[in-house]
């Protein structure tokens, strides 16, 4: 068992029994369900929207090298440096340089997940440099010193009131009433003071899209746009899978994915980055440096089943839509990708054996690919990372030989019969002594957290001699 | 910058080939691009995904609305400069960034304007300008957005002041998202090194999901259209 497996499965029982955690995020999730709900009734036909960006999405995958190519080439001619990272460590080393090199001393950051995912800004702070996030939530996780709990909404995990401590705290702000307005304006003069004095804006990608060879980037605060327009370094960290073939595209994807993500019609600020500042422009940043990120998402192409899970926009409705998420939360499962797609995404692309477990944090209700609007098969995702996750060998011991035994008994009517005998009568006796939900009672992996099945008081088979012709 | 002497570019290219050719599609690297299959073009695919617009104006207005953007109607560039006159009156005071073109230089010498006026010409906004003033490329009725670009008056026109002023026509308004990126090809804006949809004031709903206007961009968008 993987030290990740110990802990997620730790961290999520003491998350799972937090009451007042689950109200908080059941009570963001209900409303993100109703604006979802509305957002979609600007569709005539929801449906046809998700096959269309599946179609649009999958033809990129499809031809990743040439998009890939295209996107380099028509943002290099409008003076943009394009850097190919195979890892995190190429990445972070590339812009940690930059920083160096160019006298960074202040960084304002737009959120992004894969620059999360490849923890620059531990990277940047080591190279000399303060790093500042300006995504609201971004900077509340910022200044508790946490991961982000979810992929849209980092700072979902808290109520108006812990936020109004923190910046109690940590900015010497006083804002007794916890009006969410009155902390938005802390946040805003704390921040302003960043944007206007940092040399270096680091953004991420929503899409970047090969015909135009622009980078599109959707930011409801402006914190997007500010980032791109004061410093005078502006880098683009993106996934390689970011890619989409034409800027026409965009008309279905950027509303599609502003309704799975929040229910918006649009995000407020949908923007798309050409190059650096041209010579007849006021404003914008002299330099333009997109990183293209592998980092292990081509393993997702090595065998074509699991190729669409590069489809994802990061949208967050699979993590939203998911009872397990719904209960444990964002930070149980200790990766910058959490939930369903994470639990597809982070074994391939970091390690099998060491995160491969997050596959059974899972029902396989399917409520996860019902909203996805790349319709990625996520339960299918979850299942074929079961498969190599028990092939690659780290599955406990108790567990293959208890279902190598399992299989012994079922494959015979009679050892079927003789089990079924064997498991009535213990349980009646383990209840008979109080054993019930002890350590002692051999079922206590299912009734150290449930209430005990009851026990039929005979087989079915003998059930169906007395009644079944009836 | 080394870039990339160390050959990562070509890895990374080589093994999203090997990996296409292992599943069988070797023909994803032979034959040419194609548009979505099944789909001859965007406006084909998003003709059923959308409701049918229907009047485009009116549309604009009822999107503006709701996202929470202000949108005034004027009859002639004399309304104009009186609605103008009217939002800048109720700011505070500070400076006025106007794009450097000559229908927006005509609209100001109408308006008695007691803010001291900044031209792009001049150079980006301060950290204290109160409030820009531009014009739009387009309307968009399908969102209620305004599509700009760094042509009007740079980036930071349109982020860094509390108030932002878009100063636009009727035959402005194109019907959806599909005709504004069509409309931003056409015009070239692609060669600019910014251009986007704003659709609404800057906002949060990151505090237990409740919307507040103004977070880092303006609080207040404002639209004059003339007619």
């Amino acid at each position: 068992m993987s030290t990740a497996s110990r802990q997620f499965v730790q961290r999520a029982a003491v998350k799972a029994a937090d009451l007042e955690h689950r109200a908080t995020i059941e009570r963001n999730i209900q409303t993100y369900d109703a604006a979802v709900a509305r957002g979609r009734l600007r569709f005539a036909d929801w449906e046809a929207a998700r096959n269309a960006c599946e179609a649009i999405k999958a033809e990129a995958i499809c031809h990743l090298d040439r998009y890939l190519e295209q996107f380099e080439k028509n943002i290099t001619a409008r003076g943009a440096h394009v850097f190919w990272a195979e890892d995190a460590a190429q990445a972070d080393a590339y812009v940690a340089t930059l920083v160096k090199q160019r006298g960074v001393k202040t960084v304002v950051k737009s959120k992004s997940m894969a620059t999360e995912e490849i923890h620059l800004s531990a990277a940047l702070e080591k190279a000399g440099a303060t790093v500042w996030e300006t995504d609201l939530g971004e900077f509340i996780v910022q200044l508790r010193d946490e991961p982000p709990y979810h992929i849209v909404t980092p700072a979902m995990h808290l109520t108006r009131y812990q936020i109004r401590d923190l910046f109690r705290e940590k900015l010497g702000a006083d804002v007794p009433d916890a009006d969410p307005q009155k902390l938005v304006a802390v946040a805003r003069v704390a921040l302003r003071r960043a944007f206007f004095s940092a040399e270096m804006g680091i953004s991420g990608a929503n899409f970047l899209v090969a015909d135009a060879g622009m980078v599109a980037l959707s930011t409801n605060e402006g914190n997007g746009r500010l980032t791109t327009t004061l410093p005078r370094l502006h880098v683009v960290v993106a996934g390689i899978e970011k890619i989409v073939p034409r800027l026409a595209d965009l008309a279905l994807l950027w509303p599609v994915l502003a309704a799975a993500g929040t229910g918006q019609p649009i995000t407020t600020y949908s923007t798309l980055i050409g190059g650096p500042r041209c010579a007849d422009e006021p404003d914008g940043p002299e330099e333009l440096h997109v990183v293209l990120l592998d980092n292990g998402r081509t393993n997702l192409l090595t065998a074509p089943e699991t190729a669409e899970v590069l489809r994802c926009i990061r949208c967050g409705a699979c993590l939203n839509m998911c009872p397990v998420y719904r209960q444990v939360g964002g930070h149980a499962y200790g990766t910058t990708y959490p939930g369903p797609i994470g639990s597809i995404f982070t074994p391939r692309t970091v390690e099998m054996r060491e995160w491969g477990h997050m596959a059974y944090a899972c029902s396989l209700c399917t409520a996860c690919k019902s909203v996805c609007p790349v319709k990625i098969d996520l339960p299918k995702q979850l299942l074929l990372v079961r498969r190599d996750f028990v092939a690659a060998g780290d599955v406990k011991p108790a567990e293959n030989v208890g279902f190598r035994g399992f299989r012994w008994v079922v494959e015979s009517a009679r050892r079927f019969a003789a089990g079924g005998w064997l498991l009535r009568k213990s349980q009646a006796v383990v209840r008979a002594l109080g054993f019930s939900r002890s350590p002692l009672d051999p079922m206590y992996v299912w009734t150290k957290y449930r209430a005990p099945m009851p026990v039929p008081r005979q087989s079915f088979r003998a059930w169906w001699r007395q009644h079944g012709r009836q | 910058m080394a870039g990339n002497s160390s050959g990562a570019r070509e890895r990374i290219l080589a093994r999203i080939r090997d990996a296409a050719v292992r599943s069988g599609g070797a023909d994803l690297i032979d034959t040419p691009l194609k548009p979505t299959a099944g789909l001859s073009g965007p406006a084909d695919v998003l003709a059923g995904i959308f409701p049918p617009i229907g009047d485009a104006r009116a549309r604009f207005l009822t999107e503006c609305a709701s996202n929470l953007m202000e949108a005034m109607e004027t009859a002639d560039a004399a309304a104009s400069a009186a609605a103008l006159v009217t939002v800048l009156n109720s700011l505070p005071e500070g400076e006025l960034y106007v794009q450097d073109v000559p229908v927006l230089r005509s609209l100001i010498e109408r308006a008695t304007i007691a803010q001291p006026v900044r031209w792009s010409s001049q150079g980006a906004p301060a950290a204290s300008t109160q409030v820009s003033l531009t014009l739009a490329h387009a309307f968009v009725a399908q969102t209620g957005s305004i599509l700009i670009s760094s042509q009007c008056g740079g980036r930071g026109a349109s982020i860094v002041a509390p108030c932002h002023i878009v100063y636009g026509t009727g035959v402005q308004v194109v019907p959806d998202i599909a005709a504004a990126l069509a409309l931003a090809q056409a015009k070239g804006l692609t060669e600019a090194s910014y251009a986007g949809l704003i659709s609404g004031s800057s906002r949060t709903a990151d505090i237990e999901k409740i919307l507040v206007q103004g977070a880092h961009g303006p609080r207040r968008l404002v639209v004059i259209i003339e007619d």
